[in-house]
C-alpha cells in the first residue's frame, strides 16, 4: 500500500514536471537560434492563459480557446522578439538579458491592471475525477498535461526534421553565418523561434491552468522550475527536458510528501545549482551557456 | 556578372581592404591570389554581405548589392563557400545540399522532388557524397566536407560562386582532386571567383587573375602575362 503511494506521488509530480519541459523546451528553441533567453517567459505564460480565460468567459468552446490562447502566445512571442532581442543581437550586445526582464514587468503590471490581482479558477471540460491505471490513480486532467506536451513538442520536431524551413533553422542554429549564406535569413529564423517559443510557452499556461489556478503571479515559480529544467537538461539537448522535467516533477511531489509542503520548491533550486557546480553544459548539453 | 568598384571593408576601426575592384565576366575563372593576411577573405565576405562595406559598391548582374544582408544577396544568386567549408555539421549530407538550395525551393513540403534533378548533378560530380548522403556532415574527411561545401553552393545554381581556399588543408591527393572538380565546374561554364593559396595550380585554371597585396590589388592580368612577371608575382606571393 505504502509502495503504491509514493508511485501515486512520483506520477502526479511527473506529470506536472511536463509542464516544466515544455516551457524549458521553449528556452531552447530560441536559445538554439540565437543563444538568447526571454527572461519574461514567466510573464508570457501567465498573459496567455489569463487571455485564454477571457476567451472562455466570452462562451468560446474550449476546443477554440486552445489555439486562441497559443496564437496569442506566438504573437507576444514575436512582440519580444522584436521589441526586445532583434536590436540587441544586431548590435552584438547582452542588452536583451535586461531588455527581456523589463518587457516581463510590463507585462505583470498589464495583467493586474486589465485582470486584477486575483487568482481564479480555470474552467475547463476534461474531467478531474481520477482514473484507475495499474492501481494508480490519475486525472484525465494530469493526463491531458502529458499529451499536450508531447504532442506540441513532437510536432515542433517534425517541422524541424521534415520541413526545408525546420531544417533551415537547425542550420541557423549550426552555423549562423553559414546559413545566411544559404540566402537563409538569420532574423526571419531567430523570429520564427521565438514565435514557437511563445507558442509552447502559452500552451504549457493553458495546460496548467485548471489545475493552479489564474492570476499575475501564477508562473512566478513555474518559471524558476522551468529554468532550472532548462540548465540541468541542457540549453540545446531536446527531449532532455522532458526526463529532467519528469524527474524534477517526481522529485518536488516526494520532497513535499515526506517533508513538507514547504520545501516543495527546494528540489528544482538544489538541482540547479548543482548542474551549474558540476555540469555547467547540463547533463546532456553540449555548447556553454555560460553566457546566460 | 560581377563588379567590384572601390570596395573598403575592415573589422571594426580597422579598415583592411582600401580600395579593391575587380570583375569577374560570366563563364569565366578568375583567380585571387596574394600573401597570408592580404584580404582576401575579407575582399569575399564583403562581396557576399558577411562584412557591410565602408564604402564602394559590389554589382551582382549589373545590380547594386553592397548594401543587402548576405541571405538576399545569396538568393539574387550570389554562392559564396566560405574560408573553412562551414558545412552544417548535424546535419545530414542531403540536409546540407537541399539547404544550398533553400531560396528557390518550397518551404515546407516538396522540395525534395523539385531538388531531385539538382540533386542527383551533384551526386553525379561527387559519387561519395552519394554513399554518405545520410550521414551527419561533421562526421566527414576534410575533403568530403569540401566536396559537400562546393555541391551545396552548386545546389543553389548561382550566378556566381566564390571558393575561398578550397583546397586549405587537405592532403596532396585530395587538393588535386579539387582542382580536378574545379577543372569540371569551369568546363560547365560556372563563373566563379576563386581564392587560392596554391597560386600555380591557380593560375593554371583561371582565365583572369589578381594578385592582392595589403588590402589591395597589386597586380591583375591574363595568367600568362602574370607568368612572365615571375619575379613580381614571388615577392607578392612570398
Ligand atoms: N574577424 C577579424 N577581425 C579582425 N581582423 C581580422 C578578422 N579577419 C581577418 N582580419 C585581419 O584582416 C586582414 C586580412 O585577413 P584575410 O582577409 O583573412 O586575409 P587572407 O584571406 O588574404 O589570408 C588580416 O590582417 C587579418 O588579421
Ligand atoms: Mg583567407
Amino acid at each position: 500500500m505504502y509502495t503504491l503511494l509514493i508511485v501515486q506521488l512520483a506520477v502526479s509530480g511527473a506529470l506536472m514536471g511536463m509542464v516544466y519541459a515544455l516551457i524549458a523546451y521553449g528556452f531552447q528553441l530560441t536559445f538554439a537560434t540565437s543563444k538568447s533567453i526571454n527572461f519574461g517567459q514567466g510573464e508570457l505564460v501567465m498573459l496567455s492563459a489569463l487571455f485564454s480565460l477571457t476567451l472562455i468567459d466570452t462562451g468560446l468552446p474550449y476546443w477554440l480557446v486552445v489555439p486562441g490562447g497559443m496564437l496569442f502566445g506566438v504573437v507576444l512571442g514575436l512582440f519580444v522578439e522584436r521589441a526586445g532581442v532583434r536590436l540587441a543581437l544586431e548590435q552584438k550586445s547582452e542588452g536583451w538579458i535586461l531588455l527581456t526582464i523589463i518587457l516581463g514587468l510590463l507585462g505583470f503590471s498589464a495583467a493586474e491592471n486589465i485582470w486584477g490581482r486575483d487568482d481564479r479558477p480555470f474552467p475547463t471540460p476534461i474531467p478531474s475525477d481520477p482514473v484507475h491505471i495499474f492501481g494508480i490513480d490519475v486525472t484525465p486532467l494530469e493526463l491531458s498535461v502529458a499529451i499536450g506536451v508531447l504532442a506540441v513538442m513532437g510536432l515542433v520536431e517534425l517541422f524541424k526534421r521534415k520541413t526545408l524551413l525546420g531544417k533551415a533553422f537547425e542550420a541557423v542554429s549550426a552555423d549562423r553565418d553559414a546559413a545566411q549564406l544559404m540566402g537563409i535569413s538569420a532574423t526571419r529564423t531567430i523570429q520564427l523561434s521565438y514565435g514557437l517559443s511563445g507558442l509552447v510557452a502559452a500552451l504549457a499556461g493553458i495546460l496548467v491552468a485548471p489545475i493552479t489556478t489564474v492570476g499575475p503571479t501564477m508562473a512566478s515559480v513555474l518559471i524558476l522550475k522551468a529554468f532550472s529544467v532548462a540548465v540541468v537538461a541542457g540549453l540545446d539537448s531536446g527531449f532532455g527536458v522532458v526526463l529532467i522535467g519528469l524527474f524534477l516533477g517526481a522529485l518536488e511531489s516526494l520532497t513535499s510528501f515526506y517533508l513538507g509542503s514547504g520545501w516543495r520548491e527546494a528540489p528544482g533550486l538544489v538541482l540547479l545549482i548543482l548542474a551549474l557546480a558540476v555540469r555547467p553544459n547540463g547533463v546532456f548539453g553540449k555548447a556553454s551557456i555560460r553566457k546566460v | 556578372m560581377l563588379t567590384i568598384d572601390n570596395l573598403h571593408a575592415g573589422y571594426g576601426t580597422s579598415e583592411v581592404l582600401v580600395g579593391v575592384s575587380l570583375e569577374v565576366k560570366a563563364g569565366s575563372v578568375v583567380a585571387l591570389i596574394g600573401a597570408n593576411g592580404a584580404g582576401k577573405t575579407t575582399t569575399m565576405r564583403a562581396i557576399s554581405g558577411m562584412l557591410r562595406p565602408n564604402e564602394g559598391r559590389v554589382l551582382l548582374d549589373g545590380k547594386p548589392v553592397q548594401q543587402f544582408d548576405a541571405s538576399r544577396i545569396a538568393r539574387l544568386g550570389l554562392a559564396h563557400s566560405p574560408e573553412g567549408r562551414k558545412v552544417f555539421g548535424p546535419l545530414t549530407v542531403e540536409d546540407n545540399l537541399l539547404l544550398g538550395a533553400f531560396g528557390r525551393l518550397p518551404r515546407f513540403f516538396g522540395f525534395r522532388t523539385r531538388a531531385a534533378a539538382d540533386l542527383a548533378g551533384v551526386y553525379e560530380l561527387f559519387p561519395r557524397l552519394q554513399e554518405r548522403r545520410l550521414q551527419a556532415a561533421g562526421t566527414l574527411s576534410g575533403g568530403e566536407q569540401q566536396m559537400l561545401a562546393i555541391g551545396r553552393a552548386l545546389m543553389a545554381k548561382p550566378k556566381v560562386m566564390l571558393l575561398d581556399e578550397p583546397s586549405m588543408g587537405l592532403a596532396p591527393v585530395i587538393v588535386q582532386e579539387v582542382f580536378n572538380t574545379i577543372r569540371r565546374l569551369k568546363e560547365a561554364g560556372i563563373t566563379l571567383l576563386l581564392v587560392e593559396q596554391f597560386a600555380k595550380s591557380a593560375l593554371e585554371v583561371a582565365d583572369y587573375a589578381y594578385v592582392m597585396d595589403r588590402g589591395r590589388i597589386a597586380i591583375e592580368g591574363t595568367p600568362a602575362h602574370l607568368a612572365e612577371d615571375e619575379r613580381v608575382l614571388a615577392a607578392y606571393l612570398g
